[in-house]
């Protein structure tokens, strides 16, 4: 780390307001990585939707996959196949990617579900019926199963708008 | 381009620290940036799990990944900052020099540094709900005046323009004085705020034109 200059720097006085402001904030980001790759909305971002762990729960097993072939083929740590179908952590996006490429969803349409893009209303509908009719962890049941197929259905239609 | 020393706080002790601003960060760097920072990112979600802070009360930046903008530094707009202390990277900063212009209407059009990307590293963040106070302030703070004094060296006179998250836009309106132009449904409905010739000459503490 070479070619030090002298700083020419900003006013004190500001400075220290600035950085109370900065503590008052939390984060002071902005632009978005989330918002280049279409993730990120700024009304209720960072939530996990209740669906989609169960739905990859529900798809994993419909697949007749275990938790540790799910993350293999997928590539990700076992450890976050196993906080999404928990529930317990906020997906990252790449995670959601690299899922929906073995599930066989639409990367964009599982975003949605996770919650970390603004879904269109026929995936917010479908997901909340879904999350209501999806409950138990035993093998799927018809109900069970039914519920899952017609969120599949409206994951797998054709994006409009 | 280069190294500069600055100053920054460290919170425990209220006493101030040498540091040093990188002004042209290369695509490497960020691959560097996203090592440091990923673990940390896991422990503050394992604590704001552990402590059911709600997940509105959650650092709004929590999903990023810097590797992913290594790209956007290949280009010839584009222009890195970072600040290093004790060996790591403690916040970093994007900027580009176009297409975005002014939109403010004292001089709509004019070109402008846009701050693309802004953030600071996981453990400098005051997340009050986990008790976190973070290491290092006024990180923030420091990058962005490095944006406006940019904008004075490219010859834009201190414009800034800038969509920031909505957990931020206090500390750019209040704590900067820049001016908040409205949602921007191009940017995922981010607020966009510029910051005037005249707020910029200000925090550049400079005279007013004659």
């Amino acid at each position: 780390m070479t070619n030090t200059e002298a700083f020419d720097g900003p006013p004190r006085e500001w400075l220290l307001r600035a950085a109370e402001l900065e503590d008052e904030c939390t984060s002071i980001s902005v632009g978005g990585l989330a918002v280049d790759l279409g993730l990120y909305a700024a009304d209720g971002a960072g939530r996990q939707s209740g669906a989609f762990g169960r739905f990859v729960e529900f798809a994993r097993r419909a697949q007749g996959l275990s938790v540790e072939r799910l993350a293999e083929a997928a590539g990700v740590d076992l450890a976050e196949v196993l906080a999404v179908e928990s529930r317990d952590a906020v997906p990252r996006a790449e995670v959601v990617l690299r899922l929906a490429q073995v599930v066989q969803i639409p990367g964009e349409r599982l975003l949605e579900l996770a919650g970390l893009a603004s879904p269109h209303q026929e995936v917010s509908e479908a997901a909340a019926r879904f999350a209501v009719s999806a409950r138990t962890t035993a093998p799927l049941s018809p109900s069970e199963r039914e519920a899952f197929d017609e969120l599949l259905k409206v994951l797998l239609a054709p994006t409009e708008g | 381009m280069g190294w500069e020393a600055i100053q920054i706080e460290e919170r425990a002790s209220r006493t101030t620290v040498e540091a040093r601003l990188l002004s042209g960060m290369a695509p490497t760097d960020l691959s560097v940036v996203e090592a440091e920072w990923a673990s940390e990112r896991s422990l503050v979600v394992q604590r704001l799990l552990q402590s059911s802070v709600p997940r509105r009360d959650w650092p709004q930046s929590l999903h990023w990944n810097w590797e992913r903008k290594s790209p956007a530094l290949a280009t010839q707009t584009s222009t890195g900052f970072g600040v290093v202390c004790e060996g790591k990277w403690q916040g970093v900063m994007l900027t580009k020099r176009s297409p975005y212009t002014a939109q403010l209407d004292s001089c709509r059009g004019a070109p402008l540094v846009y701050i693309d990307f802004i953030e600071v590293a996981p453990w400098n963040w005051v997340i009050s709900g986990i008790g976190r106070t973070g290491l290092y302030r006024s990180v923030g703070s420091r990058l962005f005046w490095k944006a406006v004094k940019q904008s004075e060296e490219e010859g834009f006179r201190g414009r800034v323009g800038l969509h920031s998250l909505p957990q931020a836009e206090k500390f750019y309106e209040v704590g900067c004085g820049m001016t908040p132009l409205g949602r921007d449904p191009s940017k995922q409905n981010l607020t966009y705020f510029e910051l005037s010739e005249a707020q910029g000459r200000s925090l550049l503490n400079r005279a007013a034109p004659a």
